[in-house]
């Protein structure tokens, strides 16, 4: 008796909270099907996808999302390596340091990325490409919350300075091991990080909006202020985005499980 | 010449001294076990051998040549740890072909010598299973095979047995032994086990403090430990609180009954005490022997082995005994007579630690 009374209240609290977050989904949606008065049709979409800024930005954020990604990756893996092997007592330090973006508004960043990069002797904004590469190490260092707890939670969950000796003592150099030990037994880690990663980086806006680049975030801000339908339609299609990000994830995690049944 | 040499090793981790003037040399094919307690240095001294360590002074030589300060991927040990290691995205075969995989060995060449590793601990039929597939006992084993793969000169194993249960540790720590006389490889063990040491090893050297104690074969270091130390980290020992009666009658007093202990000039005069193995003290009286006479004060059945604990002027001494169905213990608080032969026992002077 008890215990169906418990299920009846869970079943309950479930289903407000699928309320809560499908309720404003399904109504964006509904909305975002009515541009043509009195029947729904997805005009909307056609009309956003037809606009070939959308496409532009979309290209250009999806490029410096996989660039950011790569960065992110070549610089914190080594990083978070290393501070396992040889300095563990730096992790608390790193915790805190890793926040940090978190803490500092990205408005402020931006304003510290443009007043060091944008006069001499480092000036950077003259040329798109200066610019990109100012968007990216900002874009890094959005995302290194992410991408440096995912690697983190990953490192612990192995002994990864014990697999070091291993391999060392079987004759790996320090590149054998990053490569063909640790890697390979982070890789769920590292792709759930490079996702969330892009995922940001395909919704930030600030960092493109000052920097004048035609950004992904900026497209769908500016949509935002001037037109009715298609910015519903572009949330839905951001939505979308996202469920495919996590679904990716869900599959290469699956993957690795088949692989090796249990645990670690 | 010995093959492996550690010469004059000291070894400190800021202000603490974990090892301090190691010295030992070990022949080709010779089983060597560190053994002594938890943070004595045996692990660091390892470490320095396997090159994950690098001594603060002294050198490492194998086979003659200096490897003081060559990383451990260059010196060709075989590592085993305490946390079996294994990677967990390799199978069975894969782990124990990686060094050769390293050293860009032929692809016929691995498969060779895994199926022959494999064969070696017996597992052939789970070469193609994950790390986390396997039992304890199981990992350990594979992670021995995959140090041995790579041939190496010398077999490094910290702990290996201490993460396993009872019966399989007794089951693995034989097979090491074959193992290790089948290919012949130097190892060197390390443990704070004394069965372990004693059952596996040529040689024990015993630590205590970062310092070598006693380095020789167990049985030697079993009848004739080095120290107060030694005696008492290595099986059980009474240490009883003696005077000198006649020192030149070899005669001590243990509360108001004499002990015959043989010489002891070297000691004359100090305060003593009589070191005496349990086994060694019997029941009854003794034509020649050392006899003693107290009373009961305990008695616990061990199984195999019966415990007695007999008062004697006040100092406990510690029997030990065969559970024989002949054997015929009085009730605690009887009077005990007991004896043990004059070559049983020793004095120190060695403070108790
Ligand atoms: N990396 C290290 N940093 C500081 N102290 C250490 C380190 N490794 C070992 N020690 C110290 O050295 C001593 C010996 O340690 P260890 O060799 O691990 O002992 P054992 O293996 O015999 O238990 C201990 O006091 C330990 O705290
Ligand atoms: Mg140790």
């Amino acid at each position: 008796m008890k215990t169906q009374k418990k299920n009846t209240w869970a079943i309950f609290w479930a289903v407000l909270a699928m309320l809560y977050f499908f309720v404003p989904m399904l109504g964006t949606f509904i909305f975002s099907l009515r541009m043509k008065r009195g029947v729904l049709s997805f005009q909307a979409y056609q009309s956003v996808l037809a606009d070939s800024r959308f496409l532009e930005s979309f290209r250009y954020s999806a490029t410096m999302g996989i660039i950011t990604v790569l960065v992110s990756v070549l610089l914190l893996l080594p990083t978070v390596y290393w501070i396992y092997v040889k300095v563990p007592w730096m992790r608390p330090a790193m915790d805190i340091i890793t926040i940090l973006p978190f803490v500092v508004p990205v408005i402020v960043l931006v304003f510290g990325l443009i007043r060091t990069f944008g006069r001499p002797p480092f000036q950077l904004t003259l040329t798109t490409f200066g610019t990109d590469i100012l968007m990216t190490a900002g874009y890094v260092i959005i995302t290194m919350p992410y991408m440096y707890r995912a690697i983190d939670v990953g490192m612990r969950s192995m002994d990864v300075r014990t697999l070091t000796e291993a391999a060392q003592s079987l004759g790996s150099n320090w590149f054998q091991v990053l490569t063909q030990v640790i890697l390979p037994n982070l890789r769920i880690a590292v792709l759930s990080g490079a996702l969330i990663c892009f995922a940001t980086v395909m919704g930030e806006l600030i960092l493109a909006d000052f920097l004048v680049r035609p950004a992904l975030g900026s497209y769908m801000a500016g949509i935002g202020r001037s037109k009715a339908y298609e910015p519903a339609a572009l949330a839905i299609i951001s939505y979308g985005l996202t469920w495919v990000c996590l679904g990716l994830i869900q599959y290469f995690s699956r993957g690795s499980q088949e692989q090796q049944l249990t645990g670690r | 010449m010995a093959q492996l040499e550690l010469t004059n090793i000291t070894k400190s981790f800021g202000g603490t001294i974990a090892v301090q003037n190691f010295n030992l040399a070990i022949e080709t094919g010779e089983f060597i076990s560190f053994l002594g307690p938890s943070g004595c240095g045996k692990t660091t001294t390892l470490r320095m051998v396997a090159g994950f360590e690098i001594p603060t002074s002294g050198t490492v030589t194998l086979d003659g040549v200096d490897l003081t300060n060559l990383p451990p991927n260059k010196r060709n040990m075989g590592m085993v740890f305490q946390s079996y290691a294994l990677f967990p995205n390799m199978t069975a075969a894969q782990n124990v072909g990686y060094g050769l995989k390293v050293a860009g060995k032929p692809k016929d060449e691995i498969d060779q010598r895994v199926d022959e590793m494999l064969e070696l601990i017996q597992m052939r039929d789970f070469s193609r299973r994950y790390p986390n597939q396997l039992s304890g006992g199981q990992q350990q084993r594979l992670a021995l095979a995959r140090s041995l793969a790579i041939r190496p000169k010398v077999l490094l194993l910290d702990e290996p047995l201490s993460a396993l249960d009872a019966k399989i540790r007794l089951e693995l720590r034989q097979e090491i032994r074959r193992i290790q006389r089948q290919l012949g490889i130097t190892t060197i063990y390390v443990t704070h086990d004394q069965e372990e040491a004693f059952s596996l090893s040529d040689r024990v050297v015993v630590m205590s403090r970062g310092l070598i104690q006693q380095v020789d074969t167990p049985i030697q270091i079993y009848n004739h430990p080095a120290s107060d130390f030694v005696a008492e980290f290595v099986g059980h020992i009474n240490l009883l609180p003696v005077e000198v009666a006649q020192a030149k009658e070899g005669l001590v007093r243990l509360g108001s009954q004499l002990i015959r202990a043989g010489q002891f000039e070297h000691l004359n005069g100090r305060p003593v005490r009589l070191a005496v193995r349990p086994e060694e003290l019997k029941s009854g009286f003794a034509e020649g022997a050392n006899n003693l006479t107290g009373k009961i004060e305990s008695v616990t059945y061990l199984g195999a082995i019966v415990r007695v604990h007999v008062d004697v002027d006040g100092h406990l001494v510690s029997l030990e005994m065969f559970n024989e169905r002949s054997l015929n213990i009085p009730a605690v608080g009887q009077p005990y007579q007991i004896n043990f032969p004059v070559e049983a026992c020793w004095l120190t002077n060695g403070e108790k630690e």
